[in-house]
């Protein structure tokens, strides 16, 4: 049997009929009724169901996790072959070897010599390493011995491969150099004068996990871009699909203002906003998660407290609402000051793809700019909005930047907001 | 007092002039309709008398409230049925009149009453709970005209109530204006249906390229053009053949 969601082929209205009903009790603020009338036609809308929940909710995890989670060798541990021609060098093979009992990769020991070209080619295995004749006769006689990777070069698996065997061959050939040394009655520091030691500076003074950094440079761009995306297939559908459907001819014969019309469809346009935010940073932290998860030690040193500073949930969750709400006021302002250019949805769509793209570039780009041009972000627009979850996040005690920049998204929130009740009040707004 | 008073309405879009220096008014309780071809300058009139285009110059009262000035008040005294139907497809004919009602401020008891007994009078019943995008055209204009007369305003702006409607609901439409004029409430209505004039109307007035050409009783136009159909006299009125009384 069919489940219908929404609503019959008849039209008949069924699931929802409840939330129609709640009308006749609402307050007779012209606000309020705009925004339930606006909920009520989103909520039928699959378009929006899809844009604003479903697709944050299942792309986020995917999109955040995956690309660490394929190249993960505990995920999908990469097969390795070692071909060992001299088999005096068998004991470095059992140490290769030894990476599945840590489930890195799966490793097929074969002796003899040949060529296992096609075997990388066919997808066979990622990395063949290749312990050479005179492998270890080289090594007994004080020279180098040479191990020969044969890897794909367009995969990245086999990259990955090389990493975690050049750990195991760094870690026998440091054996090997430590017994050369005493032999010659000298110590590791006398060969390698200099060393490293990298420590974190934070404005908390603490360190940071992993998943606190990744935490801090995905969430800001996810939640700005949501906000300013999320909802903007029903913002264009506000305005260019009202005058579309030539619904806003009726709606303004009543005795109600265009700035209270407006006022409750950006009501409307910010509670899908909100929930679009809120379930895109659920799925978020949950694909940092599961990335972090794929890196660490082990999944139980992933928990949520690695992910958010536990003493910060606080400024996080309030930062975050802000923004979202901030943004998704913001970034539909503008949405509906374009879509009153065009004289149809089709138009209005082609106008708010380009504009979108405009507002995503500042967002994607915070992560990577250098933190001297944080000064200026922060009284950018869009940016702004970015700067201050970010702020709320990493620095929250820091109150210049934290207001600089929640001083700037609310003023350029009013000035997108002004724009856009001029443009919805003007004539061609309704008659195209 | 005048229910209508339209004085001195110019619109220019552009260079067009599309109203030029209409005047006129409508006796409370009388049935007014306003004939020309398209284009003539017909819905442009109504749309700035019910308060949705600005007019270049000139204004026009509802009930002595300007529409320019105050136009929330004269809105709150007309019902408006536009040209199109203005139904939300998305919304049921029954929360297509919750909403509209919402937004005239009308009492939760009253509208759920009145929602129910225009449902009953339009055969609409079983379709209160039906999206507007599944209703026919003519189902969806009965809605549009319940819309209209949902808080029984006093005055009823109506854009070609019954263009593209079938016979029964057209049938059905022009009874409930009938019935509603009865009630003492004034009535425009903007057509090209002869008929729907012939049968409903006390007063005419005909625009063509945005002027008034005649204004005045339907029998005076019948007697000043001859003995001539309906539809005849228009021709000839819109035409220039007949001077304005």
């Amino acid at each position: 049997m069919r489940v219908r969601l929404f609503r019959g082929s008849s039209g008949v209205v069924k699931l929802s009929r409840g939330l129609g009903q709640w009308g006749y009790s609402l307050p007779a603020r012209t606000w309020i009724v705009v925004a339930w009338k606006e909920l009520l036609e989103a909520l039928r809308d699959r378009r929006t169901m899809l844009n604003v929940v479903l697709l944050p909710m299942i792309m986020m995890p995917l999109v955040i996790s995956l690309p660490t989670l394929m190249l993960s060798p505990k995920a999908i541990p990469p097969k390795i072959m070692v071909v060992v021609s001299d088999e005096g060098a068998m004991d470095l093979a059992q140490q290769i070897k030894s990476l599945e009992s840590s489930s890195q990769a799966q490793v097929y020991i074969v002796t003899g010599e040949g060529d296992f070209s096609n075997l990388i080619l066919n997808g066979e295995v990622d990395l063949v390493v290749e312990i050479p004749k005179g492998f270890l006769r080289n090594i007994t006689d004080g020279r180098s011995g040479t191990i020969v990777y044969y890897y794909d070069p367009y995969g990245a698996r086999s990259s990955v491969a090389i990493g975690i065997v050049q750990g195991i061959v760094d870690g026998y050939s440091h054996t090997i150099l430590k017994e050369r040394l005493r032999a010659i009655n000298l110590s590791e520091e006398y060969i390698r004068p200099i060393t490293t030691v990298a420590k974190q500076v934070t404005a908390g003074g603490g360190e940071v996990s992993t998943g606190e950094v990744l935490t801090a440079i995905v969430i800001p761009m996810m939640v700005g871009l949501i906000a300013i995306t999320g909802a903007g297939t029903f913002a264009i559908d506000m305005i260019a699909g009202e005058r579309e459907r030539k619904t806003i001819e009726a709606l303004l014969t009543n005795p109600v203002t265009r700035g209270q019309v407006l006022c409750g469809k950006f009501l409307a346009l910010t509670a899908l906003a909100l929930i679009s935010g809120i379930s895109t940073v659920l799925s978020s932290i949950v694909g940092v998660g599961i990335a972090v998860s794929s890196v660490e030690e082990s999944i139980a040193y992933v928990q949520a407290t690695k992910l958010i500073d536990p003493s910060k949930i606080g400024y996080f969750i309030v930062g975050i609402l802000l923004t979202i709400a901030l943004g998704g006021l913001t970034g539909n302002a503008i949405m509906v000051t374009a879509a009153s250019f065009a004289k149809s949805f089709k138009e209005a769509q082609q106008y708010i793809g380009f504009l979108t793209l405009i507002l995503v570039v500042p967002m994607v780009a915070i992560p990577y700019a250098p933190q001297s041009l944080y000064p200026y972000l922060r009284l950018m627009p869009i940016s702004s909005l970015a700067m201050f979850a970010r702020d709320m996040i990493v620095n929250p005690g820091e109150l210049a930047a934290v207001f600089t920049s929640l001083a700037v998204s609310l003023i350029y929130l009013m000035v997108f907001l002004w724009l856009s009740s001029k443009m919805f009040v003007r004539e061609s707004v309704v008659f195209g | 007092m005048a229910a209508i008073e339209a004085i001195s309405l110019t619109k220019k879009f552009g260079d067009l002039v599309a109203v030029n220096n209409l005047s006129f008014s409508v006796e409370e309780g009388s049935i007014f309709g306003l004939l020309g071809p398209n284009g003539a300058g017909k819905t442009t009139t109504l749309r700035m008398i019910y308060g949705v285009l600005k007019p270049t110059s000139g204004t026009a009262r509802v009930l002595g409230v300007d529409v320019v000035h105050n136009p929330t008040k004269a809105k709150s005294l007309m019902g408006v049925l536009p040209e199109e139907t203005g139904l939300y497809p998305r919304l049921t004919a029954e929360e297509n009149l919750i909403y509209f009602g919402k937004l005239r401020r009308m009492e939760d008891w009253r509208l759920r009453k009145r929602v129910a007994e225009l449902l009953e009078l339009l055969n609409l019943t079983d379709k209160k709970y039906v999206i507007a995008d599944k209703l026919s055209r003519g189902q969806r204009q009965k809605v549009a005209f319940a819309r209209a007369i949902l808080d029984e305003p006093p005055v009823l702006l109506l854009d070609e109530p019954t263009l593209g409607v079938d016979v029964m609901s057209a049938r059905e439409i022009r009874k409930m204006i009938e019935d509603y004029a009865a009630t003492g409430k004034t009535v425009v209505l903007s057509t090209h249906n002869m008929w729907d004039v012939e049968r409903l109307c006390d007063y005419i007035g005909i625009i063509s390229e945005g002027k008034l050409r005649y204004l005045g009783k339907k029998e005076d136009l019948e007697k000043l053009v001859g003995e001539k159909e309906f539809e005849d006299v228009f021709v000839r009125l819109v035409k220039g053949d007949v001077v304005e009384s």
